[in-house]
């Protein structure tokens, strides 16, 4: 009976199951947010609900009627309209032709009366046009309308997606990661936004996005997916304190879960600490490796602003913060993966922001990127041959094998037939032959089990022994946090706070605010008990009851385990006529 | 309103323009006395709505094909191939753009799938298989004459003669190309500027966008390969009567190459760099053999090979729209260097 409705959806992509039975309802006039740490399945459940993928098993119903078997554009033509997280504007056209587009491909008018300018043509050409321009002078973009599309900043780009989307005059609006490439008071100026669209073109949101401020700002209802299935629903304020959720999002079950309730105020806490470390100050060391003011981003959109911090020497340092923060693009930017817009990288007092890769290796910085970067088809033993050879003393494979003893036997193995985790030991055996000042680690424990991650990170432990300072991206926060010295946290492409690792550790709070975001506005969500509820059939109910009720009505049937029909029928006193 | 950029993007600007240049195009070879200049000229236009077939689907729909040629071709054999069985030139005509037009959509099933370089080998293959054994092989020779192709002896217009001797007859067959390409290329312009063709422009800029915002792609791309095989058929069902015969030579891949070629030298996405290109590819070559004559030098066509390998390579760096893509936005560019628009911050409510 909900606008759109997914039961018990599947997806295997060659053997990973990438949704496992997910299902979730959307009720006329809701914004609904699907959230969940990357990798979740939120993409993935986009685009079987827009017709890109098929899902290998399930129903997706949008009003009443099954949308699989049908094509994405019949899906189109029955009220369903998406943006997406990578542009997908069609930048030769210009703004105006964009938002005209979707409504002559559903109004399919004949190629040969288009190429004749026959009157009926240019009549239905003309109205095409003015309902283009009402919808972009809505969204303040009427004076962009003649520019080509991709010759505009991303964050107006984004903007004309959502215009081109309801121009289509949909029924159900996907979005996807509206507010990645946003910064934090665009995105609050879109949550704002949204709420307008709703309102004005009468249209239902479904929502994806990382950004924690803007799904718990604008949506009524959040879904919340983890490795492909619906692990926690509820209203945004609910779904913010559930410790399924935070522990989600901190990547184990730790014990932030019990404290996140007071999540909101951390951010004020630290703050009024103004960045002094009270108490487990921490020895004087001599910096090395300095980073000030360091911009970068990938085709025009910038993910990092501003990033300052230092790692002294023999330093333990943890990035820590939500996914899409700019951590993993923060170290691709001072190991000169990605060139930086603006700001300096020094190491040991040289500075290195325009060197390339392989002269930072030389002096001495290694990056271990997320997914590791071995080579699949090289044995255990040519992977380090190659890596003694770029390095500049070749040190012995002895106290490689030392340090990984689980290597030893597999030195003629292909790296690629390794299990997960040996390709980690792999990864850093490797940077360690270079014979490192310092290490830069990025998700070292991605995809991993948490008995090898303990392991890796007892490897780590023996590294800060030997000196090495350590830069490391880590999602299991603990773990991290327990064997760094300092931790800075990153909130939406900059550094939001710099802590002893020790004193964050006991400040829970903060770290869940940091994952799952301060910018709840509670007074957004209405949880109104129904009322008033007009006699009559349940289709006319779904179609005519305000989403709000309608979810409240849901919520008490789950928890009385009755259905919501059997529950609407008992609030009216059976007075409904059948 | 009123400034003169504003002028020149405006439609009525451009349609006197266009007549502008069809009415010099239709002068020229006139005076000129000399058949093998008039044909020359009517072989510009045949190459110009090649190339315009290239237009409609890589410049429009953003599809390749190098098999452009091929389906010039097939329409110029059916048309011969029926006169040649007594049908009425311009019945056959109409039926050999239609050959075209189907085969279009047939080589356009593959593109549903493929993309890029996998799709232009699935079209060199239409073109090679054609060109060696459809247009060739003594097998076809129903269809293909046979050894030595098709011979057509004119064609008859509300009583004008069309034919390839007489020179009053040429200039005739030229005119009336002239004025085909004309209508072909408005109505090409029209479909840019309608739904349809954004429709088209939006399967070329982002498949994944133009499907899910409604446009069914299937449809679009056998439509675009169909009607851009057509178009490449018109110029082939006037082959038989500007030659005065047909044979396989000018519709092997090589021509389908040049058609490519020239379309992205001038410029994939405009009408009128295929005119540009049309006249660039008939009369360079003639030229540069003259020059060699009058200058005692020994030039072959290869040599003509090599400047337009030369040009295309400085095209792609200096000019990557195409000389006229290229002029034309730099002339806008000019005339707008006094009015440079700045761009409006957005709109951000900070708190």
């Amino acid at each position: 009976m909900s606008l759109l409705s997914v039961e018990k959806v599947s997806l295997n992509f060659g053997g990973v199951l990438a949704l496992d039975s997910v299902s979730f309802q959307l009720n006329r006039g809701e914004i609904l947010g699907l959230i969940g740490p990357n990798g979740a399945g939120k993409t993935t459940m986009f685009n079987c609900i827009s017709g890109v993928l098929t899902p290998t098993a399930g129903e997706i119903t949008f009003e009443d009627q099954s949308l699989l078997g049908l094509k994405a554009h019949e899906r189109a033509a029955r009220g369903i309209a998406r943006t997406f997280q990578n542009l997908q504007l069609w930048r030769t056209m210009t703004v105006l032709e964009n938002c005209k587009t979707p409504m002559d491909a559903l109004g399919n008018r004949g190629i040969v009366s288009d190429a004749l300018r026959m009157p009926w043509a240019t009549r239905a050409e003309r109205a095409g046009d003015e309902r283009a321009r009402a919808v972009l002078h809505v969204l303040d973009l009427l004076h962009h309308r003649d520019e080509l599309a991709g010759d505009l900043p991303v964050g107006i780009q984004r903007r004309v997606e959502l215009a081109r989307a309801l121009c289509m005059r949909p029924k159900l609006l996907l979005l996807d990661e509206p507010a990645s490439g946003l910064d934090a008071g665009e995105t609050e100026h879109l949550a704002d936004t949204l709420q307008v669209i709703r309102d004005r073109f009468k249209v239902s949101i479904l929502l994806v996005d990382h950004d924690m401020s803007l799904v718990m700002r604008a949506c009524h209802y959040i879904y919340v997916l983890d490795f492909g299935e619906v692990i926690s629903t509820g209203r945004p304020e609910d779904v913010r304190e559930d410790p399924i959720v935070i522990s989600a999002y901190l990547g184990e079950g730790s014990g932030a879960a019990d404290q996140a309730p007071a999540a909101g105020n951390g951010r004020k806490r630290t703050k009024s600490q103004g960045g002094t470390l009270e108490s487990d100050t921490l020895p004087e060391r001599e910096p090395l490796l300095v980073v000030s003011g360091l911009r970068a981003g990938y085709g025009g959109i910038e993910v990092i602003r501003d990033v300052s911090m230092t790692v002294g020497v023999g330093e333990v340092v943890a990035c820590i913060g939500a996914n899409g923060a700019g951590k993993t693009t923060t170290l691709r930017a001072i190991s000169g993966v990605v060139r930086p817009s603006a700001g300096r990288v020094m190491l040991d007092n040289v500075d290195i922001t325009k060197k390339t890769s392989e002269s930072i290796v030389r002096l001495g910085m290694v990056h271990v990127p997320q997914g590791r970067g071995l080579f699949p088809k090289l044995t255990v033993d040519d992977t380090f041959a190659l890596s003694a050879y770029s390095g500049k003393a070749g040190g012995g494979l002895d106290a490689v094998y030392e340090a990984f003893p689980a290597l030893k036997d597999r030195g003629s193995q292909l790296v690629g037939t390794l299990s997960g985790g040996q390709q980690q030991m792999v990864a850093m055996a490797r940077a360690l032959l270079v014979k490192p000042k310092l290490l830069l680690i990025d998700e070292m424990s991605q995809g991993l089990a948490p008995a090898v991650v303990s392991q890796l990170f007892e490897r780590l432990s023996i590294f800060k022994q030997q000196g090495i300072a350590v830069l490391l991206v880590e999602q299991f926060v603990d773990s991290a946090l327990a064997i760094s010295d300092r931790v800075y946290v990153f909130e939406q492409g900059h550094v939001a706070h710099e802590a002893v690792a020790s004193v964050l550790r006991r400040d829970q709070a903060l770290i869940a605010s940091a994952y799952l975001g301060t910018a709840v506005d509670v007074t957004s969500t209405g949880g109104e008990e129904p009322r008033e509820l007009e006699p009559g059939l349940m289709d006319e109910l779904s179609v005519k009851l305000p989403a709000e009720i309608k979810r409240a009505l849901q919520e008490r049937a789950l928890q009385e385990g009755k259905d919501t029909d059997t529950l609407a029928m008992e609030l009216l006193g059976g007075k409904a006529k059948k | 309103m009123g400034s003169i950029s504003e002028l020149v993007a405006d439609r009525r600007v451009r349609m006197v323009g266009g007549l502008l240049a069809l009415v010099v195009a239709g002068i020229l070879p006139a005076l000129s006395g000399s058949i093998a200049i008039r044909a020359d000229a009517s072989f510009a236009v045949i190459f110009a709505l090649g190339i315009l077939s290239v237009v409609v689907l890589t410049g429009y729909v953003g599809q390749v094909s190098l098999c452009q040629a091929t389906f010039m071709g097939i329409s110029a054999y059916g048309t011969a191939w029926l006169v040649n069985s007594g049908v009425n030139y311009w019945v056959a005509a109409v039926v050999g753009v239609i050959l075209a037009f189907g085969l279009g959509v047939l080589v356009g099933i593959p593109a549903l799938r493929l993309r890029g370089i996998l799709l232009a080998i699935v079209t060199v293959g239409v073109a090679l298989s054609f060109d060696v054994y459809f247009f060739q092989d003594d097998a076809f020779a129903w269809f293909n004459g046979g050894g030595g192709g098709w011979g057509v002896d004119g064609a008859t217009l509300f009583g004008l003669q069309l034919d390839a001797i007489n020179p009053e007859n040429v200039l005739h067959t030229y005119w009336l190309l002239l004025a085909v390409f004309a209508v072909v290329a408005i109505l090409l312009v029209n479909l840019h500027d309608s739904g349809s063709g954004r429709r088209f422009r939006a399967i070329r800029d982002s498949e994944l966008a133009a499907a899910t915002m409604g446009v069914n792609l299937t449809k679009y791309k056998l439509l675009g390969f169909g009607i851009s095989a057509a178009v490449a058929g018109i110029g082939g069902a006037f082959f038989p009567v500007v030659l005065g015969r047909v044979s396989s030579q000018p519709f092997s891949f090589f021509y389908s190459l040049q058609f490519a070629a020239f379309a992205v030298l001038m410029g994939v996405r405009f009408v009128p760099a295929a005119a540009m290109a049309g006249v660039f590819m008939a009369f360079v070559p003639e030229l540069l053999i003259r020059l060699s004559g009058a200058m005692h030098v020994e030039i072959s066509y290869d040599y003509f090979s090599i400047v337009l390998g030369a040009l295309l390579v400085l095209q792609l760096i200096t000019a990557p729209e195409g000389v006229w893509g290229d002029s034309a936005a730099r002339i806008h560019h000019l005339l707008h260097r006094n009015k440079r628009v700045v761009a409006e911050p957005t709109k951000v409510i900070t708190t």
